[in-house]
């Protein structure tokens, strides 16, 4: 409020003060003024004194004119004086408050666009709002879209509200609001009596949140003061609500879109993280692309690779005591083993073919002979847990090839897949299948053998084999680092003698060949393959060699 | 001692708004002046020594650059705190302000509690 004394009037930096003393000077008599307690203001006081005229603004006695008559127009000058000064005080005061109001408008817009969450808004707006408008509580109510319920987005001040009962608030002042909306309630008896408020509010103030015509929410300040809010007040807080709640409008909405963008994403990515295990990214990176959608009909890339592939003997005995879901389930389990150490070996499975594993490395050879042996160690361990369940232990054989392949996408507009073409493919296939022939349990390409770094892997040459439909005869390898061991060591031992035994049976030498191999059965009795080559040799032996034998065995089946 | 402000602008309501900003500095016993153009308020601050001086840039007569640059560089009165104000949107460049030894550069519209606070450490109260 504007104070006013009168030293705004007499100030000594004030021209009127010299025009007050001329004054008095230039009337009769003598004349003095004192303030309120007394003291000399102006002029000098003297011993008689016929006149006291009070100065008073608004009841409240700033001093007095004393001395002769002339003192009765002088304070009735001061008293006009005063009266202006008070006015001018009271505009400037007004103008000082609209200036503030500007200057708040400008900040708020200037925070609001700070802010893009709706809460942070509320609370933004709900501190604005406090410190203007006197209050001793606010709150921020904002309407639930999905729900209709009211949720507080921001609170402060004293417990003055009970936000258990707040979700009444709106039907209560529904009833108390005139125009429906915004408005000062000094009648607060229904909100304390539905429980909302404290006992010791006064008044409430309140301003809707609004976008278009509907109402999304509100900003309510409560005081336990019993002046009331005035229609300034209102009219601040409507303009702090109308811009909050386009803010908390346009936040919201914000909010809205990135979530939705998010699940969007999160469903793409699901899609791409199941189909990245159906079609392998190695595939669609051979193919030169980041993601399966940019994958085309007719894409395809040739690259030189390992195949390999495995099989498990006798899996149809085995399957046979099974129900077909104790056999998917088996399959399962066994290739959740497999497929971790392929890829640990660099390869990727191209395909899962029942109990049969196809698999590529395009790198380095010797990474796929890693991936056999590893694989041939981990079927042992599968197979201590299958014994001490009383299941029968399985066997696997591993076959593979380098050679060319053609990756590419095949099929129709509205069929596609992912497929290798390529006889690399097949060989790997035939060899495996050698690998119940040959009673080996690893048997490699010369293609493969001939790109492995030496020392690393035990091998040893089994033949030179004529596959069904194959003008080329190919020589193959078998690998025995998969065994126990106890067997490596064996095979170690006895490798010299089976070379021997290989080359004599190659060049028709079959009395040295039959010494060699059962050299090699004196020390390994349990060498099934160099048994098979006896048995081989003793039947040539008995019943004569084949007529065009040149050490090339033709295999007529798959 | 009498602590003296000077309020220096051509527009009446910008004088009034300063000065009921600082109103409560009344009471701390400071003196208020005023000013309404650049000639003036040169006059009252040889006269009176105000220790601050609310200076408008933008005035007829002697602009607020001219007033602050015979205070600073030619009087050289370094105890007077000058605080230059200009409009936003025709802010002056900041080193010009610098160059004529203002203290302090604030924008119209100002915050009346920024203006209150600096007037107080200014004046020590």
């Amino acid at each position: 409020m504007a104070r006013i004394s009168l030293k705004n009037i007499l100030g000594k930096k004030n021209d009127t003060a010299a025009i007050f003393l001329s004054l008095i000077a230039a009337l009769p008599g003598n004349t003095w003024i004192e303030d309120d307690k007394g003291q000399p203001v102006l002029g000098s006081s003297s011993e008689t004194c016929h006149e006291i005229m009070e100065i008073k603004h608004e009841e409240e006695l700033l001093g007095f004119v004393k001395g002769d008559v002339s003192a009765v127009p002088i304070a009735a000058l001061l008293n006009q004086l005063l009266e202006k000064e008070a006015e001018k005080k009271k505009l400037g005061a007004e103008i000082l408050n609209l200036y503030q109001e500007i200057n708040m408008i400008f900040n708020f817009s200037d925070k609001l666009a700070q802010s893009i969450d709706a809460f942070a808004i509320a609370e933004v707006t709900l501190s604005q709002a406090r410190h203007i408008i006197q209050s001793n509580a606010g709150v921020v109510l904002l309407l639930d879209e999905d729900t209709g319920g009211l949720q507080v987005a921001a609170v402060s001040g004293e417990p003055l509200l009970n936000e258990k009962n707040i979700h009444r608030i709106f039907s209560v002042m529904q009833s108390l609001l005139v125009n429906g909306q915004s408005e000062i309630i000094t009648n607060t008896v229904l909100l304390k009596e539905a429980g909302i408020i404290s006992a010791t509010v006064q008044s409430v103030i309140c301003a809707a949140l609004k976008v278009k015509q509907n109402v999304t929410g509100a900003v309510i300040l409560f005081t336990n003061e019993s002046v009331s809010y005035t229609a300034g007040h209102l009219k601040i807080l409507t303009t702090l609500a109308l811009q909050s709640s386009a803010a908390i409008e346009s936040a919201l909405l914000y909010e809205k879109n990135i979530k939705a963008a998010n699940d969007r994403e999160e469903a793409i990515r699901c899609i791409y993280e199941v189909t990245s295990k159906f079609v392998p990214y190695e595939f669609i990176d051979a193919l030169g692309h980041k993601i399966i959608t940019d994958v085309k009909l007719g894409d395809q890339v040739e690259k030189v690779v390992t195949v390999l592939f495995s099989d498990m003997r006798g899996y149809t005995t085995l399957s046979e005591g099974m129900s077909p879901a104790e056999n998917f389930k088996f399959v399962c389990s066994f290739n959740e083993r497999m497929g971790p150490i392929i890829r640990k070996y660099n390869g990727f499975i191209n395909q899962y073919l029942g109990d049969a594993i196809m698999a590529i490395f395009p790198g380095k050879a010797e990474d796929a002979l890693s991936a056999a042996v590893a694989m041939q160690k981990d079927v042992r361990e599968f197979n201590k847990l299958r014994l001490a369940n009383n299941q029968l232990p399985i066997r696997i054989g591993v076959g593979m090839h380098t050679g060319p392949l053609i990756m590419g996408i095949t099929g129709d507009q509205s069929r596609m897949d992912a497929t290798t073409i390529a006889d690399t493919v097949n060989t790997a296939s035939r060899l495996e299948s050698l690998t119940n022939y040959y009673k080996g349990d690893i048997i490699i390409s010369q293609a493969t053998f001939s790109q492995l770094p030496s020392g690393t892997f035990h091998t040893r040459p089994l033949a030179s084999v004529q596959l069904k439909g194959k003008n080329e005869p190919v020589l193959i390898h078998e690998c025995f680092s998969g065994f126990s061991e106890e067997e490596v060591e064996k095979k170690s031992i006895t490798l010299y003698s089976f070379n021997q035994g290989i080359t004599s049976y190659v060049s028709s030498s079959f009395h040295e060949a039959a010494t060699a191999f059962q050299q090699v059965l004196q020390t390994n009795p349990a060498d099934q393959t160099a048994d098979f080559f006896l048995q081989k040799i003793n039947d040539f032996l008995d019943k004569g060699a084949p007529l065009n034998w040149s050490g090339v065995e033709e295999m007529h089946t798959k | 001692m009498q602590q003296k402000l000077l309020i220096v602008d051509d527009e009446p309501h910008i004088r009034m708004l300063i000065e009921q900003t600082l109103e409560e500095l009344e009471d701390d016993g400071v003196d208020f002046f005023t000013a309404e153009n650049g000639e003036e308020a040169l006059k009252i601050i040889q006269a009176e020594n105000p220790r601050l001086v609310f200076l408008d840039v933008m005035m007829p007569k002697m602009n607020g650059m001219e007033v602050c640059r015979r205070v600073k560089k030619e009087l050289l009165l370094d105890n007077v705190f000058i605080v230059l104000l200009t409009a936003k949107g025709q802010e002056l460049d900041r080193l010009k302000g610098q160059e004529v030894g203002a203290d302090l550069y604030m924008t119209k519209p100002f915050d009346p509690e920024v203006i209150l606070a600096k007037a107080k450490e200014v004046l020590g109260l």
